[in-house]
């Protein structure tokens, strides 16, 4: 196996919208920076959202210049379709191993044409648009994935070689193989993001098995311009639904689930959608079931307003239980609480859990970096500067720290960058970092 | 319509039981996943709000708890881990408090030394009452009719029943008075009390309620909870028939054939008694189930009384069969001092009272909702006339 060496200022783990944000803050200060994404693109769970709230601009419209810019930034090493395997600390700094997944496409040589795709015989559920759309075994992952190459998925592939035959500038090579890649760095930016509740997580809600009950995410994709359909159509019969509903807190905030805490997203992504659904599917009734809304950032509350003015319906209570009838319509059980308190059984085309975010990288197998009681990387110093994990040379940005919506990622990940930048200073400066409460509960820890 | 305000009343509940009342954010789940929730008796979130909010008087007058079967479905999903079934369960205990006039209920359910202090004394008293009382003792054969005089232990049978009957219609009378007249605004026609009394006697001898709690469930406990209980419950008011009413034919040193009915009813009655009573405390050690998570000391007081009675009732049969009457004798000293505080204490202010309260309960919410249709239809009634 060949082993790649560089060496770089920083290493931020992550491509979606957090650490693009850091690695580009860092980058354009004239730091050298690597950049590691696990995908073969960059971009993040954001890339494949519709809108985002209160402004409701396309989400696509932001990410893809972000992306761009990240690509075209020389001062950035862009190490996609790449994981971290361990960390070592190097003196102050640290040295990395990552490996890179054999892509079976020769990077330098592909142009990103898709000719493999359009001629491969292999059709398969499409991961991207949250496997509701099909897509080839060899394939540009999204339209606008950056880096633009073709990865083939060669667990699927059937090997027939229609893609080799069919591509100009032969790139297709079945034989790659994984590389290993050591990273010297003098500082490492954990931008690790988040995972949604599975589906399958609560059985009052069908674990999983519904087939008119999707998620979140689910809904985004089709929403979004470039999802798999173009309208909103509802799974078990590619009917348009009449009558949408929201279980909000389908994750957060219940302690069955281990999840105690409130992923913040929620509230505003449910509102959100449901003002883009009553654009594209003007007549369909739609209903939030909450058990709050919290709307707490700068204009949601106006937000929330706005979409109760348009006419969203919204009912509070816990959604206690989804059942299917016989033309597979969910059925939710739910105290009607301001109305009472009687139960009903709503009965609507198609439900729409608003799932919450769950910690998605563990970095400890990899190398001693505290999480805290809720899985999230520990941020010991919250109030002052929550970029700060519990090692010295290794700050965290974005969901990777705790549930956070998009504003409050760039806004971490600027945090985190600039604390970076500061730490790269004193360390090629020879200085000594100034104490802190935060230096002291670092110390601590490394003694412990 | 003014509520006063008890600030105290949540501290109080929870001396009753474990339910996390103050974490309760009322979501509303609980009531939606309970089977038994209807419009007019939307529970269990409802009752955790009157605690929250300390309203005592409208909890006192409230049927809600006792419609309640512990599925534990709530309990289950609940998103704050605030166990309603369990605040269901204290507030079962106290509102029997609150309905025993006498105090002895709330002494018994919120202190465990005037629990089973109560209990040791009155066995030690009715043990040596009875040493007393007894007989001459036979030692050829087996004659527990001369040790134990029937006629005597009937007498004190009847003086029993006389004061059980005395504290349960008493305290029967205040459930009455909070449920039916201080908790509706108008008195109900009396007629009622009759053309709804059918529920009261189908619900004691059925608890068909309860099966509604099995219903819709994924996976099944093994035997039913309602069948195990209904058992327990023909076991021991078979046997309360035989000892209170005839106690002549069924405490008799004549050993009967196998077939005889007197064996075969005994035989029944202490079988089911064995197993209901054993699989409560074996259910209550394993917390295996929802209903059997939180045990109360009067939830282990009751199983462990019946299964010791039904022991010592198993071994005064065996030693007399096998003719040795001293043990016959002791060990029938011994059966009383578990049965006198298990009917003295138990059936009026204890868990055991639940055998009357239950089904009054629900014989009272029928008659409510009779109360309230006929209401309803006299109101449309003149209207459709115009």
């Amino acid at each position: 196996m060949a082993t790649n060496k560089i060496k770089v200022d920083a290493l931020v783990v992550g491509g979606g919208i957090s650490g693009m944000q850091t690695a580009l803050d860092l980058a354009d200060q004239g730091y050298q920076v690597a950049l590691v994404e696990k995908e073969a693109s960059i971009g993040g769970k954001m890339i494949a959202l519709s809108k985002v709230f209160p402004t409701l601009d396309c989400c696509s419209c932001i990410t893809t210049p972000k992306m761009s810019a990240v690509a075209h930034q020389e001062n950035i090493t862009l190490l996609t379709y790449c994981e971290v395997d361990h960390i070592k600390q190097n003196g102050k700094g640290f040295i990395v191993g990552a490996t890179n997944k054999p892509r079976y496409v020769d990077m330098d040589l592909c142009t990103g044409c898709r000719q493999c795709e359009y001629v491969c015989p292999v059709d398969l559920k499409n991961p991207f648009d949250n496997n509701l759309g099909a897509i080839r075994a060899i394939r540009v992952p999204f339209s606008t994935a950056v880096p633009q190459k073709v990865v083939l998925d060669i667990d699927n592939c059937i090997l027939c070689g229609k893609c080799q035959t069919a591509c100009a500038v032969d790139a297709i090579d079945f034989t790659q193989q994984p590389e290993e890649i050591m990273i010297e760095t003098d500082s490492i930016l954990l931008a690790t993001g988040f995972e949604v509740t599975p589906k399958d997580a609560k059985k009052e809600y069908g674990n999983g098995k519904l087939l008119n009950v999707i998620d979140g995410l689910d809904m985004e994709r089709l929403l979004a311009p470039t999802g798999p359909y173009g309208h909103v159509l509802r799974p078990s019969d590619g009917k348009e639904p009449d009558s949408i509903a929201y279980v909000q807190c389908a994750g957060s905030r219940d302690e069955t689930l281990g999840v105690e805490y409130c992923s913040r997203v929620c509230c505003m992504y449910a509102i959100k959608q449901a003002m883009l659904l009553s654009g594209a599917l003007p007549l369909a009734d739609i209903t939030i079931y909450y058990m709050d809304i919290r709307a707490f950032g700068k204009g949601y509350e106006q937000f929330y307003q706005n979409a109760k003015a348009m006419g969203i319906q919204f009912i509070k209570g816990k959604v206690a239980k989804i059942k299917e009838d016989e033309n597979q319509n969910p059925v939710f059980r739910v105290e009607m609480v301001d109305e009472g308190g009687s139960v009903v059984e709503h009965t609507h085309d198609l439900a729409v859990l608003s799932v919450g975010m769950l910690p998605s990288f563990d970095p400890t197998p990899i190398f001693n970096v505290p999480n805290d009681t809720d899985g999230f990387i520990m941020t010991p110093d919250q109030n002052f500067s929550a970029s700060l994990t519990m090692i010295p040379g290794i700050f965290a940005a974005g969901a990777a720290t705790g549930p956070m919506d998009i504003v409050d990622s760039i806004m971490t990940a600027g945090s985190a960058a600039s604390a970076a930048s500061a730490y790269i200073k004193s360390q090629q400066n020879g200085k000594e970092e100034s104490s802190s409460k935060i230096a002291d509960l670092q110390k601590e820890s490394q003694h412990a | 319509m003014s509520i006063r305000v008890d600030p105290d009343l949540l501290l109080e509940i929870k001396e009753y039981g474990d339910g996390e009342v103050e974490t309760c954010f009322n979501c509303g789940n609980c009531t939606a996943i309970c089977p038994f929730t209807t419009d007019d008796y939307p529970f269990p979130r409802n009752m955790i709000r009157l605690v929250q909010i300390g309203a005592k008087d409208k909890l006192k007058q409230s049927i809600d708890p006792w419609l309640c079967y512990y599925c534990g479905d709530c309990s289950q999903t609940c998103p704050r881990g605030a166990e309603p079934g369990e605040i269901m369960m204290s507030l079962r205990r106290w509102l029997t408090a609150q309905y025993d006039w006498t105090g002895l209920a709330k002494k018994f359910y919120t202190s465990k030394a005037w629990e089973i202090g109560s209990m040791v004394v009155l066995g030690l008293l009715v043990a040596f009452l009875a040493l007393f009382l007894s007989g001459p003792i036979v030692t050829d054969q087996v004659e527990l009719n001369t040790f134990a005089p029937v006629h005597i232990i009937h007498i004190a049978d009847l003086i029993l029943a006389g004061f059980l009957t005395f504290f349960i219609a008493t305290n029967v009378f205040r459930m009455h008075k909070n449920i039916m007249w201080d908790g509706m605004d108008k008195k109900v026609p009396l007629k009622l009390y009759f053309t709804e009394a059918w529920e009261l006697i189908l619900h004691t001898l059925t608890q068909k309620r309860w099966i509604q709690c099995d219903e819709d469930k994924e996976e099944k406990e093994g035997i039913s909870k309602w069948l195990t209980h209904l058992l327990m419950m023909s076991g021991y008011g078979l046997m309360l028939i035989m000892v209170v009413f005839f106690l002549n034919w069924f405490q008799t040193d004549e050993i009967y054939s196998f077939w005889h009915p007197q064996r075969l009813l005994g035989y029944y009655a202490t079988a089911v008694l064995l197993f209901g009573s054993g699989s409560a405390i074996w259910g209550r050690i394993k917390k295996n189930t929802q209903l059997h998570r939180f045990s109360h000391l009067s939830d282990w007081i009751f199983p462990i009384l019946l299964l010791a009675v039904s022991i010592t009732g198993i071994l005064i049969h065996s030693f007399r069969y096998f003719g040795l009457p001293i043990a016959t004798y002791y060990t029938y000293i011994i059966h009383l001092a578990f049965v006198a505080p298990m009917l003295v204490l138990e059936v009026p202010f204890g868990k055991w009272s639940h055998l009357y309260y239950r089904p009054l309960a629900i014989y009272f919410q029928a008659i409510k909702e009779k109360a309230k249709q006929e209401q309803a239809s006299a109101k449309t009634a003149p209207a459709s006339a115009d």
